[in-house]
């Protein structure tokens, strides 16, 4: 499937494309476009302006696509709040980590290009989800 | 170029995304949620539903975003991107935003101050290290008091650290 996004990605864009990739669609292909009118036909648009997999009563689209899809997996649920503070610092979660990761994220959008960005941020997701998931599993930070 | 790397008053006038909105009296919830946001990210209120903020791709989205909370709410709002006509024009809306951040900072220096003859001087550097980072967010046209500022809560930390040479 063909999903499309504004281009020059940040934090929420590139953990939406991870959580479709690894939760969603596995055959996931993206496209960046610069204008709304630019989404291909048959795609499907996310953290754009006004469609259905954006920014929502006060959720960034990383929440949207969790509640979408319905994916109620408590450490996706974690990895949201640290996207959501890292995205819209709004103070609604107690996320630590959310500064580091958007100045990370913002220095590589200054060297890579958004394929790349996706390419070197996978695996830096995936590594948070397995942190997470094993603080969850041990309720305590792990090692 | 944003306007973000000029200081107000250097030749080249910078460019300014505009949030043009209106939403409903009531509820009062939305458009309190908006008006939090907006303080939040530092604009500058041009008049009734019209802010200002230095264009980049950052202001950009983060007004796009409250544009459809907005609208969401059964208002109605555009973005717009502008250039002031006037140099002067623009110097005068820089200098508000940076007079705004400069009774920030001088909020921190104040508690700073009062922090320093209290016993949890800790806690209060905590506090007042996040407030500079909010501030630090919203300061595109850094006024002086904001390396004083930054000083205070330095010069705090440091008698935290060592108590005993801060009596002697």
């Amino acid at each position: 499937m063909k999903w499309a996004t504004r281009a020059g990605i940040h934090i929420d864009r590139a953990a939406c494309a991870w959580l479709i990739r690894r939760h969603v669609d596995k055959e996931a292909e993206f496209v960046f476009v610069t204008d709304p009118a630019q989404v291909p036909e048959g795609a499907t648009p996310f953290d754009m302006r006004g469609v259905e997999l954006g920014h929502h009563g006060g959720d960034c689209s990383f929440e949207t696509i969790l509640r979408r899809y319905e994916l109620t997996d408590p450490v996706l649920w974690k990895l949201a709040e640290i996207v959501h503070e890292a995205d819209l610092d709004d103070e609604r979660y107690d996320a630590p980590e959310a500064p580091g990761l958007d100045v990370a994220l913002r220095g590589l959008s200054m060297i890579c290009d958004d394929e790349r960005i996706l390419e070197l941020t996978g695996p830096l997701f995936d590594g948070l989800y397995e942190y997470h998931r094993r603080a969850t599993l041990i309720g305590r930070d792990p090692a | 170029m944003t306007a973000q790397s000029q200081p107000p008053g250097t030749a080249q006038r910078g460019e300014w995304v505009l949030l043009s909105y209106r939403m409903p009296r009531e509820p009062s919830t939305p458009r309190i949620a908006v008006w939090r946001k907006l303080k939040r990210l530092g604009v500058a209120q041009l008049s009734d539903g019209l802010v200002a903020l230095p264009a980049d791709a950052r202001t950009r989205e983060q007004l796009e975003w409250i544009a459809d909370e907005a609208i969401e709410a059964g208002g109605a709002a555009s973005i717009w991107l502008a250039r002031p006509t006037a140099f002067a024009q623009e110097r005068e809306l820089a200098a508000g935003m940076a007079e705004a951040r400069a009774a920030e900072y001088r909020a921190v220096i104040d508690q700073a101050d009062q922090a320093a003859d209290g016993t949890n001087t800790a806690a209060a550097v905590r506090k007042l290290r996040a407030e500079l980072r909010r501030i630090g967010r919203r300061d595109f046209f850094p006024p002086p008091e904001r390396a004083l500022a930054h000083a205070a809560v330095r010069a705090l930390a440091e008698q935290t650290e060592s108590p005993q040479e801060e009596k002697a």
